[in-house]
């Protein structure tokens, strides 16, 4: 059962997903760096590029902000700031170990509901600016979300049914013995495919495309953007993370304590996104879409019943 | 401060003709791993790549869309000239200096702003706003009169039939000439549905002739001329022609990794490395991007154009090789990669029977780029615009053969 | 405490509806219906109905959302340049207001609110589960699939194209003539 925790938790949760998701940018930017030039880089140059993502948060923070004529100021503030308070609200429920800031009872439907926030606040982004483009990004995000959606609740309402309740923590006790990720592959799969989508992040990275020159953040600058692309890293991280409760087993392992298990699996999940980026081109939503909902929600509701059979049974 | 800005965000604004200039500040940059941004708003340092002569210029010295980007670029903000490819790291060099000491133009922008805004309120000719959209920026005002009214200068929204028809809004943009892996010079004007094209045209290049041979055809053009070039000089260029405009492919179709890599290949090779080192570093890219099945799913049915319409358009090159869609031609342009880097250090005279360059045939009246723009409408018409900028890259038409005026006698008394 | 979220909540709710309906800019007018509605998802929490709350988060979030489509297809301008009112038929429907708010009240005040028997249940969403799904099963499934079979039924009269425009007369061509290819060829 998860514990109850301290009120400083609510204080440090932000922090440490701030950390993860600079880390996680850095491991990426070093990529990046390696795949320009053709060779990894020495040690020393790989420390410089590991540290670039803080650089840029600092390059847009001393940066006038900008705004656009006949913007939509308002929104497109509310859309850049609702990002990364979406993606900390959601992290709520998350369990580092066995402890989480709050294990509510709905805990997954909680996720799901902060989740869908994102599509409110990157629309809004996209559309304030009254700019082609960052319109654009913004309405991809909807043909995205709808995308992605409906697979991605069938997978997460799998492991709440394979664990019989809707609470995080007793996910995690449920698979205590067997992982979630063995007796359910399919809706792992569904769910980190999702996870990158909810993003809009490496090969979903339509809404925020560089073919349309930023998408829905097209037009943020200075603090706006640092919220924005911020909050889409904290939404990455967030994302990754909650597939180690649901699928991966939580804190559950041999030897090492819970939290340093979380650690470790969610820091292999953001390892194997992270290289899925450098391996997959952008998938366009146009052929997505028909994948998603005439081949991945049927594979998701087969998963889903072979699990309800083999509740019953039990 | 220092810390913030010492890799700065570089916004690249090449005007066509200027290719030779953007290749060696792509290749500084890389060097330097300053990002390379893709519009204005996350933009420090605005890099003009080419010497722009006539066409409206303004106060800066450059013309109306630079000075609309650098509008739209937010302070702390420093823009250099590259006219000089040997003097690019120069260039950066000094902006940085004058990014670091704080020398930046912010109350100057902010003068010429308000006065450009009123400008327009009182003319109210000028639809496209200069800060609302570096991308929609083309200094041309004609669409005016197909919005229905303007608010604030901008046009509003008009009603056309959709595909399933249903009558919908429709905006009118130009796209273009700034946009991330976009050709140079290149201004389309799109008549938008949610983010379906339903009509293009493309914007007749205003840019003044230029004497100077496009640097893709150099070779080619040069050997019609008379001058000696070697056949693996032409390889040589062939190939980085082909690998820029793969690189491109690559960014439109947000394969990052892939891009970045290309594009290294293509700087190595012009850096002039040897046949051997280079065909070493072309074979796992051809690998990757033919055993890429997610690029195969992404990109077939894109912009197919079947040999016989090419012809008729007078499509000579790889686009007329590949006989279909974007992949097809992607696979073209793959193979002529690999075969040229194989033979980039072979030293005998080119064949001039034939001038064939990267984007086919130069001895015809009217350049290869030329056909390649005109098919362009019929395949964007109804595309999404994620597809649209794809078919734009896989045919990477090269506006620097539309500036390029031959002297009268040199290529077509071989032709 | 509950009280204060409560007031909290209950005045934001309000005026985000009252808000509705004095910008001049639908997607204002949208985003602020959802603020309402969001508002109105914490006061069910607030109930102990934390299921149902969530729910109307989710649901409203991506209804919303949703609507955003309709914006662009009606009213592509980003950000609303054009000024529009959100009242139409001012009159009219300041009476129809008037009298289900007074019909609405009324009907709070008049009806004889029973008297609480029993606890409230240790877990609401089980309880709420069971009264949807235990007795009255049959009825939620034949709803469902109802519901179900009225959005199909829906879009295949929307749509113009039938699968002999996509396949030919004879369904014999091997990939659907769309106007945009989809990813599986269907």
């Amino acid at each position: 059962m998860v514990e109850r925790t301290p009120l400083w938790a609510v204080f440090v949760l932000p922090a440490l997903l701030v950390g993860a998701a600079l880390v996680t940018a850095g491991f990426d930017a070093v990529l990046a760096a390696g795949a320009r030039r053709g060779r990894p880089g020495s040690l020393r140059e790989t420390a410089v590029r590991a540290v670039e993502p803080g650089r840029q948060v600092l390059r847009h923070l001393v940066q006038q902000p900008r705004r656009t004529r006949a913007s939509d100021l308002p929104l497109a503030r509310i859309g850049a700031g609702l990002l990364p308070v979406a993606a900390v609200l959601a992290a709520v429920v998350l369990p580092l170990g066995f402890r989480s800031v709050s294990d509510l009872p709905e805990g997954i439907v909680w996720f799901n509901a902060m989740e869908a926030l994102a599509w409110a606040a990157v629309w809004l982004a996209g559309w304030g600016p009254n700019s082609t483009l960052s319109l654009i990004g913004g309405y991809r995000f909807l043909a995205q979300g709808l995308a992605y959606e409906l697979p991605h609740m069938l997978a997460i309402t799998t492991a709440a049914l394979g664990a019989e309740s809707l609470r995080v923590g007793e996910v995690v006790d449920a698979q205590a013995g067997l992982w979630f990720v063995v007796w359910m592959p399919v809706a792992f799969v569904i769910y980190l495919l999702s996870a990158m989508a909810m993003a809009f992040w490496g090969p979903f990275d339509q809404p925020a495309g560089r073919d349309v020159a930023g998408g829905a953040g097209a037009e943020l600058s200075g603090a706006d953007r640092v919220l924005f692309l911020g909050g889409r890293w904290l939404l990455l991280v967030v994302a990754a993370a909650f597939s180690v409760p649901l699928f991966l087993g939580g804190g559950h392992g041999p030897l090492l304590p819970g939290w340093a298990w979380t650690v470790l699996k969610t820091a292999a999940v953001l390892a194997f996104l992270v290289g899925v980026r450098r391996a997959i081109p952008t998938v366009r939503m146009e052929r997505y879409l028909e994948l998603a909902w005439v081949v991945l929600t049927p594979l998701a509701i087969v998963q889903a019943l072979v699990v309800a059979v083999v509740v019953l049974n039990r | 401060m220092r810390a913030a800005v010492s890799r700065p965000g570089v916004l690249l604004a090449v005007y066509p003709g200027a290719t030779r200039q953007r290749l060696a500040v792509e290749a500084e940059l890389a060097r330097r791993g300053w990002p390379c941004v893709s519009g204005p708003a996350e933009a420090d340092l605005l890099v003009i790549a080419g010497d722009h002569e006539g066409e409206g210029r303004g106060e800066g010295g450059e013309s109306d869309w630079v000075a609309g980007l650098w509008q739209g670029i937010p302070a702390p903000k420093v823009r250099v000239w590259v006219t000089d490819p040997e003097r690019a790291a120069d260039a950066l060099d000094s902006g940085l200096a004058d990014l670091v000491r704080g020398e930046h133009e912010d109350d100057h922008a902010h003068e010429a702003h308000h006065e450009h805004h009123e400008h327009q309120q009182d003319g109210g000719t000028a639809p496209h706003s200069d800060h609302g959209g570096h991308d929609m920026h083309g200094g041309h005002h004609g669409h005016a009169g197909h919005a229905m009214g303007l608010v604030e200068g901008l046009p509003m929204a008009d009603r056309a039939d959709d595909r399933d028809g249903l009558r919908l809004d429709v905006l009118h943009v130009p796209l273009g000439p700034v946009l991330a892996d976009w050709p140079a010079g290149l201004i389309l004007h799109l008549t938008l549905q949610g983010d379906i094209v339903q009509e293009v045209t493309v914007e007749p290049v205003a840019t003044p002739p230029s004497p100077s041979p496009p640097f893709w055809d150099e070779p080619w053009l040069r050997a019609a001329s008379g001058e000696h070039i070697s056949r693996g000089d032409a390889a040589r260029r062939l190939c980085a022609a082909h690998l820029d405009s793969l690189g491109r492919f690559f960014a439109v179709a947000g394969w990052d990794d892939m891009a970045a890599r290309t594009r290294h290949v293509r700087d190595r090779a012009l850096a002039g490395a040897t046949a051997a080192e280079l065909t070493s570093l072309v074979r796992p890219l051809i690998r990757r991007a033919e055993r890429s099945r997610t690029l195969r799913w992404l990109t077939t049915g894109l912009g197919t154009l079947p040999a016989e319409q090419a012809r008729q358009r007078g499509v000579t090159g790889p686009a007329l090789v590949a006989d279909g869609d974007a992949y097809s031609r992607m696979l073209v342009w793959l193979e002529a990669v690999g075969r040229s880097a194989a033979t980039c250090d072979v030293t005998e005279a080119l064949d001039t029977a034939e001038v064939v360059g990267p984007r086919g045939r130069l001895d015809t009246p009217v350049p290869p780029s030329r056909a390649l723009l005109d098919s362009l409408p019929r395949l964007l018409e109804g595309t999404e615009f994620a597809c649209a900028r794809i078919i734009v890259a896989s045919l990477d038409p090269d506006l620097d053969e539309l500036t390029h005026v031959p002297a009268p006698g040199t290529v077509h008394s071989h032709g | 405490m509950d009280v204060a979220v409560f007031w909290v909540l209950a005045v934001l709710a309000v005026a985000g509806a009252v808000m509705v309906f004095r910008f001049d800019s639908m997607a204002r007018a949208t985003f602020s219906l959802l603020a309402s509605l969001l508002c109105v998802g914490g006061l069910v929490v607030l109930l102990g109905l934390d299921y149902l709350g969530i729910v109307i988060v989710l649901m409203m979030t991506i209804e919303m959302a949703i609507m955003a489509v309709f914006m662009v297809m009606y009213m592509m301008n980003p950000a609303g340049l054009m000024p529009m009112t959100m009242i139409h038929n001012k009159k009219g429907a300041a009476v129809v207001c008037g009298l289900v708010f007074a019909l609405l009240a009324a009907g709070i005040l008049l009806a004889p609110w029973p008297a609480r028997r029993g606890k409230a249940p240790a877990d609401p969403t089980m309880e709420l589960g069971m009264s949807l799904m235990g007795p009255q099963m049959l009825t939620m499934m034949t709803l469902g699939m109802a519901l179900f079979a009225t959005i199909v039924a829906t879009v295949v009269l929307a749509t113009r194209r039938g699968r002999y425009d996509r396949f030919g007369d004879d369904l014999r061509a091997r990939r659907a003539d769309d106007p945009v290819r989809g990813g599986v060829g269907r």
